[in-house]
């Protein structure tokens, strides 16, 4: 029973993330801009800063975070700007905003893929499920780092936990980032986003150097009840779970110029070759002048 | 006789120009003014770092609407539930009369999120006929006096409006595809879970505030709010920012105090409404 209830799709297991993806789009006008996936949950971020500010948004000690989100169909409704809100909250604690006073530091994010289910509106969430909203968490993330104009104090990665309870008395089944075709299933969600820096207090480093994380957002909601051990639980759970997801940051820096990964390297070791120009680089014999 | 009533005076007119000082103080330097207060572990308004205040500061009035709809078509036996709340100019002058500001936007939303999926109301208790006709409720507040931490407030406020409405008996018929609402007969909303808020602040990371106020609200790192049911059981909990107090995680620590506010004052605030 409680087997049939976790198994995931292509046979997951309940701490497995599905495959990640990096991509620095290098779009032309802006700073920096990335998409990020969770398998096929994927969001693209943008920033530009610091740029110029409107003079009624204007702060005399540190840079404005400006901040918009937009859903893959219809207009951002109040969800998407209550993600905006959250998203101003998490990235001003994790940049050195007073570097640059009297500027702008905009975000624009945008969802790559709705939900299967609805319009969207007027249900809890369902345009930003919490898989989406951590994709779209670390893809700005990574367009700061695609950027690289505004300095910052940490790295924020976020992941989602699912919960599934099959009956009241059994013990909740927690899962890490739910895919489109398990929501429905579950009994409650929330994602967490972590900030890993070195110059956070507490806990010593990991065994693969990964810096020390605090928790700087999290939305856990469920429709059965859970105590504070469970949110213990599903905080560690998150927090290796966002582990990965800063490996494979740090693992992307490397593509970070020529915008897409090197062709997959497969567990054969089949390196492929790395020279191949990618959509970025020019041919400069082939430009006509 | 004169000298003692000009002295009265005397020190009448400078409490008067002290409470003046202290006021602009207030609104020069609020983040000093805080700290000030804070180092002798105190708040501007008296009370203790942990202290809540009365169910009653707060005052938002909640109406619950419905109307028949058609369902979803991949959901077709869920009704909506669709809360809003509205922060007009009368409750407090940093909002100005206009379209909804990004702070009842933000509450709306958070609101939306406990209500719905926490299962207040199951949203399969309010289809009439699946497919056909579900009911839309909506739940309207407006918040009437602000002084910080609306969405406590708030949610008080729905719930036990929600708990108060009664809808008429609906029949679908299939013949003329109209849904047809009896005059007489009314249901109470089938309640799952009674839901009651608790929110904090932190100052500086280095202060763990309660029912953080007005004043205090824009100078806060980080907001945390614990939800807890009927029963005792956690239904959310959220954090925004980092949630460090001199270097220690203080989230199970706010779990905790919540929990414990709630058993002392909040466990039959339903009841008594």
């Amino acid at each position: 029973m409680s087997s049939a209830l976790t198994a995931r799709p292509r046979g997951r297991q309940p701490d497995q993330l599905r495959d990640l993806s990096i991509v620095y789009e290098g779009l032309d006008r802006v700073d920096g801009s990335a998409r990020f996936g969770f398998g096929s949950t994927k969001s693209l971020s943008s920033v530009s800063g610091p740029i110029e500010v409107r003079p009624t948004l204007e702060n005399p000690s540190q840079a404005t975070l400006d901040v918009q989100i937009r859903p893959l169909a219809a207009i951002a409704g109040t969800d998407s700007k209550a993600l905006a809100t959250i998203l101003k909250t998490v990235f001003a604690s994790s940049l050195f905003l007073s570097h640059h006073p009297r500027t702008l530091v905009q975000i624009v994010g945008q969802a790559l893929c709705g939900t299967e289910s609805g319009s969207g509106l007027g249900s809890a969430g369902r345009g930003w499920n919490a898989t989406l909203t951590a994709s779209l968490v670390n893809a700005t993330t990574v367009a700061f780092l695609s950027a690289g104009s505004v300095p910052m104090r940490g790295v924020v990665c976020a992941v989602a936990i699912g919960r599934l309870q099959a009956d009241p008395s059994s013990s909740p089944i927690l899962i890490l980032d739910p895919e489109e075709a398990e929501l429905p299933r579950l009994d409650g969600s929330g994602c967490f986003a972590f900030t890993f820096s070195a110059v956070l207090p507490g806990s010593p480093l990991s065994a693969e150097n990964v810096p020390r994380c605090a928790l700087s957002w999290t939305n856990y909601t469920t429709a059965g009840p859970f105590d504070v051990q469970e949110f213990k639980r599903a905080c560690d759970f998150a927090k290796k779970g966002a582990m990965e997801v800063w490996l494979k940051m740090k693992e992307s820096v490397c593509w970070l110029e020529k915008s897409a990964p090197p062709p997959r390297i497969r567990a054969e070791s089949k390196v492929e070759d790395d020279e191949t120009p990618g959509e970025m680089e020019v041919d400069d014999d082939k430009v006509e002048i | 006789m004169a000298a003692a009533s000009t002295s009265t005076s005397a020190s009448a007119d400078s409490a008067e120009q002290d409470a003046l000082k202290a006021l602009t103080f207030q609104r020069l330097h609020p983040k000093t003014y805080l700290e000030r207060f804070l180092s002798e572990n105190v708040r501007p308004d008296g009370r203790d770092l942990d202290e809540w205040r009365n169910v009653s500061v707060n005052v938002v009035v909640c109406g619950v609407k419905a109307e028949v709809a058609e369902p979803e078509l991949d959901r077709p036996e869920e009704g909506f539930l669709v809360p809003n709340l509205d922060l007009p100019a009368i409750c407090s002058p940093k909002f100005k009369p206009g379209p909804p500001s990004d702070e009842a936007q933000v509450l709306s939303d958070r609101l939306n999120e406990v209500l719905v999926a926490s299962g207040v109301v199951p949203t399969t208790s309010l289809c009439i006929e699946p497919g056909k006709a579900v009911w839309v409720l909506y739940v309207d507040a407006t918040c009437i006096n602000y002084d910080g931490n609306a969405f406590d407030a708030t949610l008080l406020a729905m719930v036990a409006a929600l708990r108060n409405t009664r809808l008429p008996k609906a029949t679908y018929y299939e013949d003329t595809k109209r849904t047809i609402c009896s005059r007489k007969v009314m249901e109470p909303l089938q309640i799952g879970r009674l839901p009651t808020s608790f929110s904090y602040g932190i100052f500086d990371g280095t202060h763990l505030l309660a029912d953080p106020t007005s004043f205090e609200e824009p100078l806060l790192d980080t907001t945390i709010s614990v939800v807890i049911d009927e029963n005792g059981g956690l239904t959310s909990v959220m954090q925004l920012g980092l949630g460090l107090v001199g270097g220690a995680d203080v989230l199970d620590k706010c779990i905790g105090a919540a929990e414990e506010c709630w058993k002392t004052s909040r466990k039959n605030v339903y009841e008594a409404l």
